[in-house]
């Protein structure tokens, strides 16, 4: 497939060209996604691809022959030229600059790179400061710790990587790795609307660096300011435009873009693992469990996102495997958050929950705006009866996102433990804006409004009722919804609720005291408003249980014969045992 | 709480505390250094002591003053001329230029120390007790430094550098970082003067080092220092984050509370901003809610957050920052902003922090004071005007404070919601103080509102008298006060023996509850609490320096403004908080209010007259204005209009920000009243409907003001002779207060239906309102009310016939007193007018023979109302008088009377709408 072929060898290019600016994320990331594309069976031998990438003639070839990929599915793609270098041959300084950053040695990289003029260099010299002052930085929040709290460091850098980066943008010699650099800066900086032009100057240049990508991914918070970005339509953008769904909560948006752009990236780990997360944010767990399986068969030293499979695992309570991924990934790396977050997870599922809560604090120590690490160790906290630190540790999860819907329900879960339900209300309020079609959430808000404190009826009712409009699995509301609407003397609502309610067990066929509490009440309600017929139904369909509602059926039938007794139209016989 | 975040330390080194000690040495030199520091004379050398311990305990800000800035305070308290410490601060300062040089400094701060064992004094000798202020703060400064890891010494080091070289380039500087923004300046910089200060600095260690021949050990410094000491360090060098350059909203800085120098502190990057010490911000922090309660509304939003945000980005662990975001947006109407905050503070805090805070003694409650966090929720909601939430809430804290049993947190929830009760018109409590509610489930029977009040004020003192909590029961007992000022004390249950019911409210009793509740401030008078007053103190002491020499207000106080005076001035710090102050002033205003609804004019204003001129400092602005308020009403009852908007333009230009509550109300009020004396109709109901809107505000609906309102409609309808509708709205007012219990307001309905009834000529029918008013007034104790109604009652008897007016006179004989003693000019002149007529209407009385009985009060009468400019009744005593006259003869009396008579009802049929400048402001 030729747009198969187009993209395989922009990757290819984009990946030497990221990995000698020492981006290894974005060539990481690149590489991944050249692998997962499709491999033609026809042309492809492990051999030829080894041999012919260092070549310069083979690059020069990709240059030249200007690629226009044909439209997948009637998307036009914009092709967009693959970046001439400046200097084909790097100096000798830049290959020395280069291994001292490859040593970490950032700012003797900087040094050697200083009267150096190419493009690269500048880049690649920024580049050394950036990180040198990023560095400095994480030692000074150690160092720093002041009193009353971290203090706020700051990358000394960045005032005159901005100063440098911006003439040299306005003369019009800054490359797109240099945007990126400087879109980098301005973000940290605070100002966000420059940074975010940068940035898609610089992605629509040279699309091929993720980096860029994600950086600008984090700055659309917003729908708004996501649809307003001046794009050009290159097949990255797709990836972005994914990612960037997910973020804003648009998930299946998202799971649409993944699923498509697996038509051409078909063994892509990080597709699967997105659309894994997508999946995970649907409820979808079972699909979820199914694509980590595959992932960690084809990549099994994978840590990132194993978090999220982890979560997965806890929720379907399979501890073993549960404890094999821990093992595993505790093998690989065992200071990585998401590792320490697994343990976590493990433990919590032992009921071991110090042991829980001292893992997940490990992960916060190694990345202290680990946002699901602060969570679950407030659930740790909740389990642990201790509330304060819950709420403690919730709020800390809510400053991070304040779109955090688990954590606004656990916050409102503490509250109501402590028995201040009207309090808690505050929260669940907030949970459930954030996560309207979430029917646990109005759950619990309903069962808050429904304590013997507030006795609020009629709003839990309103409450429930959303929980049973939006796909509650539980099945609970309609439950307590025909309860409720019988407390509140409402009989034909309550009977409407309860049909409702013997409708979906039926259909799910699950059988328990609800069902018996539905057949009952219908019964009964059918037969003071002398219905018999219905009435009747009920009652021999209660006879299949058995316990003290089978007595109280068989008495009610006994009633109802003897009242019908002065209707001779009706026939009773049919029903006599 | 969550064990995340180490407990917060006390006290960390920086270059501001280093300069304080340099001036500690010049104050009390070591015995080794061999001259002391030369003073000209002893008071400047106390100075420099007192100001040493300002600086130490000021809370006028939360960053420390640069260098320059201290330079310049330094300069104002011993005057330009004398630059030695300046010379020798800057000299020490900059003479520190490697760690060993502040090893060695802060080993040579300890010996200015006076141990214990120093007692061999010389005359000269300035010895620093290590337990006096000064020394504790030299103390802790060794400690901090002594405990400080490699690494913390190295950034002492470089913010020492930063510190000083700021100073030296303080103005230039300023000018390029300002400009740095806008990228204009395309000239070539140097690549790498961009490498930080740091490593200015570090190039300069080295090379002293080196200098020093003592480069034999290498110097590393990015020590792997164990960790124990990474937690010790305590430096807490903060950079102001480069983010805030672009913050847009740098706020119209309000002029008196914040220095005007804020806006440009944002602007510096990277510059060093070190915080002060955690108590001198929990000092600021508690100053600044102080000032927002006191100045409401007109104090500065954004400023103020702007500050807050800074504070915030300092010290995330100071979680008090929310507390006072949320009073800020409490004070401008911001509900969500208030809710998130006040959620926010809680979550992070769970009651547990604070100046005031008192760990329980018993270590049994570990688990956070949420119960607290309800009681503010419901205290929110009250001030929003949802009283129903607020209620809620409430409920929900008595719930939970009884359950953790923190009886402290009940006892203000209780008084919370009496507050809550008395203060809102709430006619039913069913349903909301439900069946969870103890203290009145117990009793197991409904009660009124009314009732409940009452028991749970009574429950509410005796719980904060046991538990000691001076403020709650004086504030208990002025509740108290209020409640026995307006309600009859009905035995609560409703059977039993009812001869001891007696259906009236006790003054006594209010008197004795208002007595109680200020015996607070003897409680108060002889142990101060020395945190805020230490604080407030030196803080005032600094920010008179700021002030330009002489200034307005020290002039006006004595004389001469010399810095020394402005010393004397300030101090003497009052002992006593101010909370308690308020709520000693507010007892004198309720008295003013009792007063003025038991008839006695004079007290009333005596003790509106006492709030005005002895609790203003302490009061918010809100109260003062209604003390003055009190005061204007007065004016204008007794000495006319011309001098009442005299005074309310005083009162305007003194409460310019609050100008939208009271102050305005109160010019309404009066303008009505004078359009209704002019008889300027369409005016007075303009003015009127002006009133309503104004009593349902956003934030609920003032039940006071819209009775008043509704009152003041139907006195209006009745000057416009319609009767119909006037009684119609006097009636559905008749019905709203019997709703809502107001029973004051009652008998003043009654009485305007009674004067209803008597204008449209039904005296008949107007009489059982006129009886029904008085018997409420009676039960009130509501005693110029009781005359009035009985003037009125008066009325109604001589407009039956003649053959009533001994009555209606005996009637009227029998309230003069009261009138004449507390009654306004507008009561006198109606009692005169009254009198005079029954004995017109009297046919055993002859003119001839007793002119004067006549004449002398309606003369009265006559330069009373035309005070007044009441031209309808002015009209009618010159009428009066010109019949006396020409019975008597006196024809030229008569036409001149005559002539006054004309002259009102032409000014009665043809309103001048000349001055009124006052109407056009609205």
């Amino acid at each position: 497939m030729n747009s198969k072929e187009s993209c395989r060898s922009e990757l290819r290019i984009a990946i030497r060209q990221l990995s000698d600016r020492c981006l290894y994320s974005a060539s990481k990331w690149a590489a991944e996604q050249l692998t997962g594309i499709e491999q033609d069976p026809a042309n492809f031998t492990p051999s030829n691809t080894r041999f012919q990438w260092g070549s310069s003639s083979i690059r020069r070839r990709f240059r030249t022959n200007e690629i226009t990929s044909t439209p997948i599915a009637g998307v036009s793609y914009v092709s967009t030229p693959v970046m001439e270098e400046d200097d084909a041959v790097d100096g000798d300084f830049y290959l020395l600059a280069k291994s001292y950053f490859d040593c970490r040695e950032y700012r003797r990289a900087a040094h050697v790179l200083r009267d150096q003029t190419g493009k690269k260099s500048v880049f690649l010299r920024c580049y050394a400061l950036y990180l040198a002052g990023e560095k400095r930085k994480e030692e000074e929040v150690i160092e720093l710790e002041g009193p009353l709290g971290k203090s706020d460091s700051v990358n000394r850098e960045l005032v005159s990587l901005e100063r440098e980066l911006s003439t040299l943008c306005k003369n019009g010699s800054i490359d797109p790795f240099g945007l990126y650099l400087y879109g980098l800066v301005l973000k940290e900086k605070g100002s966000e609307n420059v940074a975010r032009t940068v940035l898609v100057e610089s992605v629509n240049s040279y699309p091929w660096n993720w980096n860029a990508w994600s950086e600008l991914q984090s700055l659309c918070t917003t729908i708004d300011t996501l649809n307003s970005l001046n794009l050009n339509n290159h097949w990255m953008k797709d990836f972005f435009l994914a990612s960037a769904y997910q973020e804003i909560r648009m998930h299946s948006e998202s799971l649409a873009k993944y699923e498509y752009l697996q038509g051409t990236f078909g063994y892509s780990n990080y597709i699967q693992a997105q659309i894994a997360k997508a999946q995970y944010s649907l409820r979808e767990f079972q699909q979820v469990e199914t694509i980590f399986e595959e992932l960690l068969r084809n990549d099994p030293y994978r840590v990132e996102d194993m978090d999220m499979y982890s979560n997965v695992l806890y929720a379907n309570e399979c501890s073993s495997a549960l404890s094999y991924l821990a093992h595993r990934v505790f093998m690989t790396d065992k200071y990585r958050p998401e590792s320490c977050c697994i343990i976590g997870n493990y433990y919590s599922l032992k009921g071991q929950h110090e042991k829980s809560v001292m893992y997940f604090r490990r992960a916060l120590k190694l990345n202290k705006n680990y946002l699901s690490a602060w969570t679950l160790m407030g659930h740790e906290y909740i389990e642990m009866k201790n509330t304060p630190a819950a709420v403690d540790a919730y709020r800390r999860a809510i400053d991070i996102n304040p779109c955090d819907y688990r954590a606004w329900y656990g916050l409102g879960q503490a509250y109501e433990m402590m028995g201040m339900p009207f309090y808690a209300l505050h929260y669940f309020r907030k949970s459930v804006f954030l996560q309207p079609n979430d029917s646990r959430l109005w759950i619990s808000m309903a069962h808050c409004y429904e304590t013997d404190q507030l006795r609020m009826l009629e709003e839990a009712i309103k409450c429930y009722r959303r929980a049973a409009n939006c796909n509650d699995r539980e099945a609970i509301a309609l439950h307590q919804l025909a309860k409720l609407q019988y407390e509140l003397g409402r009989p034909e609502e309550a009977a409407f609720y309860y049909k409702k309610d013997l409708e979906r067990m039926e259909a799910e066929e699950r059988e328990g005291p609800n069902m018996v509490e539905a057949l009952l009440y219908l019964a009964t309600y059918y037969k003071t408003q002398k219905r018999f017929e219905e009435a009747e139904v009920y009652c021999t369909r209660l006879l299949d249980f058995t316990g003290p509602e089978k007595e109280t059926a068989k008495s009610l039938l006994r009633g109802m014969r003897t009242t019908q007794s002065g209707f001779p139209s009706m026939n009773v016989e049919h029903f006599s045992p | 709480m969550a064990g995340i975040v180490k407990p917060p330390g006390e006290f960390s080194i920086t270059p501001h505390k280093v300069s304080v000690c340099i001036l500690l040495q010049i104050y009390a030199p070591s015995v080794q250094i061999s001259l002391p520091f030369p003073f000209a004379s002893v008071a400047q050398h106390n100075r420099l002591g007192l100001f040493l311990l300002a600086l130490t305990k000021s809370c006028d800000d939360i960053l420390e003053p640069k260098l320059d800035e201290l330079i310049s305070q330094l300069r104002e308290v011993f005057g330009v001329l004398n630059p030695r410490f300046v010379d020798h601060l800057t000299t020490r300062l900059s003479a520190l230029s490697s760690p060993d040089d502040l090893f060695n400094f802060f080993t040579q701060m300890r010996r200015i120390l006076g141990g214990p064992e120093s007692c061999v004094l010389e005359d000269e000798q300035v010895i620093l007790d290590p337990a006096s202020n000064l020394g504790m703060f030299l103390r802790r400064c060794i400690l901090a430094f002594n405990l400080l890891a490699f690494e913390g010494v190295c950034h002492l080091l470089t913010n020492i550098g930063v510190y000083c070289k700021e100073a030296l380039s303080s103005c230039a500087s300023y000018e390029t970082t300002c400009f740095e923004d806008s990228s204009s300046n395309l000239e070539a910089f140097p690549e790498y003067e961009n490498m930080d200060l740091e490593n200015f600095v570090f190039k300069k260690v080295t090379e002293e080092i080196e200098a020093r021949k003592r480069a034999s050990e290498r110097v590393s410094f990015h020590l792997h220092a164990p960790k124990a000491l990474f937690d010790l360090v305590e430096d807490i060098e903060a950079p102001a984050d480069p983010k805030s350059k672009h913050s847009d909203k740098v706020g119209e800085a309000s002029p008196y509370v914040h220095p005007p120098n804020y806006a440009l502190k944002e602007f510096e990057p990277n510059s060093g901003i070190f915080l002060r010490t955690n108590w001198q911000i929990q000092g600021y922090l508690q100053e600044q809610a102080d000032a927002l309660e006191k100045n409401g509304s007109s104090f500065s939003l954004n400023a103020f957050e702007l500050i807050l945000r800074q504070l915030h980005k300092l010290a995330p662990e100071l979680h008090r920052v929310h507390f006072l975001r949320y009073l800020n947006s409490l004070c401008h109407d911001d509900y969500f902003a208030a809710l998130e905050n006040l959620h926010r503070y809680f979550d992070y805090s769970a009651g547990t922090e604070g100046i005031d805070f008192v760990p329980p003694a018993s270590g049994s409650n570990s688990f956070g004071r949420y119960e607290i966090a309800l009681l503010f929720l419901g205290m929110m909601h009250f001030q929003f005007g949802h009283p129903k939430q607020a209620l809620e809430v409430l409920t929900e804290a008595v719930r939970v404070s009884q359950q953790l049993s923190n009886d402290t947190c009940l006892a203000y929830t209780l008084a919370a919601i009496c507050n809550l009760l008395s203060e809102i018109g709430v006619s039913n409590t069913a349903g909301i103080l439900g069946s969870s509610f103890s203290p009145l489930t117990s009793i197991g029977i409904s009660l009124s509102v009314q009732q409940q009040l009452f028991v749970l004020l009574r429950g509410s003192l005796k719980r904060a008298e046991s538990l000691k909590l001076k403020r709650l029961v004086a504030s208990n007992h002025l509740a108290m006060a209020k409640f026995d000022l307006t309600h009859v004390q009905r035995p609560l249950v409703s059977f039993g023996p009812k001869a001891s019911m007696k259906l009236r409210t006790c003054p006594t009793n209010v008197c004795k509850e208002l007595r109680l509740s200020s015996h607070l401030i003897s409680e108060f008078g002889f142990k101060s609490s020395t945190m805020t007053t230490d604080g407030a103190f030196s803080t005032a002491w600094l920010k008179n320096l700021q002030k330009p020499l002489g200034s307005a207000i020290l002039s006006q106080e004595n004389g001469s403004g010399s810095n020394e005076n402005a010393f004397q001035f300030c101090v003497q710090p009052s002992s006593i908080p101010g909370s308690v102050l308020q709520l000693i002033g507010s007892s004198y205003l309720l008295r003013a209010t009792a007063w003025e609804l038991y008839g006695s004019a004079p007290l009333a204003r005596i003790n509106a007259l006492v709030y005005a001129t002895c609790f203003t400092d302490a009061s918010s602005s809100s109260d003062a204005a209604l003390a003055y308020v009190k005061l204007i009403q007065h004016l204008a009852v007794f000495r006319g209009y011309k001098e009442a908007f005299a005074a309310l333009k005083i009162a305007e230009e003194k409460f310019l920000s609050v100008s939208k509550s009271r102050i305005l109300i109160l010019k309404l009020q009066l303008l009505h009243e004078r359009a209704l004396h002019r008889g300027h109709l369409k005016l007075a109901q303009q003015v009127c409907d002006e009133l309503g809107v104004l009593a349902s505000s956003v934030t609920g609906v003032d039940m006071e003001l819209k009775t008043e309102a509704s009152l003041r409609h139907a006195r209006t309808l009745l000057a416009a002779n319609q009767y119909s509708e006037a009684a119609a709205v006097a009636h559905s007012l008749f019905c709203m207060c019997y709703k809502f219990n107001l029973q004051v307001e009652n008998a003043t309905v009654l009485l305007l239906l009674a004067e209803v009834h008597k204008r449209s000529g039904n005296a008949v029918l107007g009489l059982p309102y006129a009886l029904a008013s008085l018997s409420f007034c009676q039960s009130f104790n509501l005693d110029l009310l009781k005359a009035s109604a009985t003037l009125t009652l008066a009325e109604l008897w001589l407009s039956l016939g003649s053959n009533h007016a001994k009555r209606a006179l005996s009637l009227i004989q029998g309230a003069l007193p009261m009138i004449l003693g507390h009654g306004g000019l507008e009561l006198c002149a109606r009692a005169y007018i009254a009198e005079a007529k029954c004995y017109l209407s009297d046919p055993s009385f002859s003119v001839s023979e007793n002119s004067e009985v006549v004449l002398d009060p309606l003369s009265q009468a006559s330069v009373e109302l035309q005070v007044l400019e009441y031209h309808e009744l002015a009209a009618e005593t010159f009428y009066l008088m010109a019949i006396v006259f020409h019975k008597l003869g006196q024809l030229e009396e008569r036409e001149e009377a005559a002539n006054s008579f004309k002259k009102h009802m032409m000014a009665l049929e043809n309103p001048l709408d000349d001055e009124d400048p006052l109407f056009n402001v609205l």
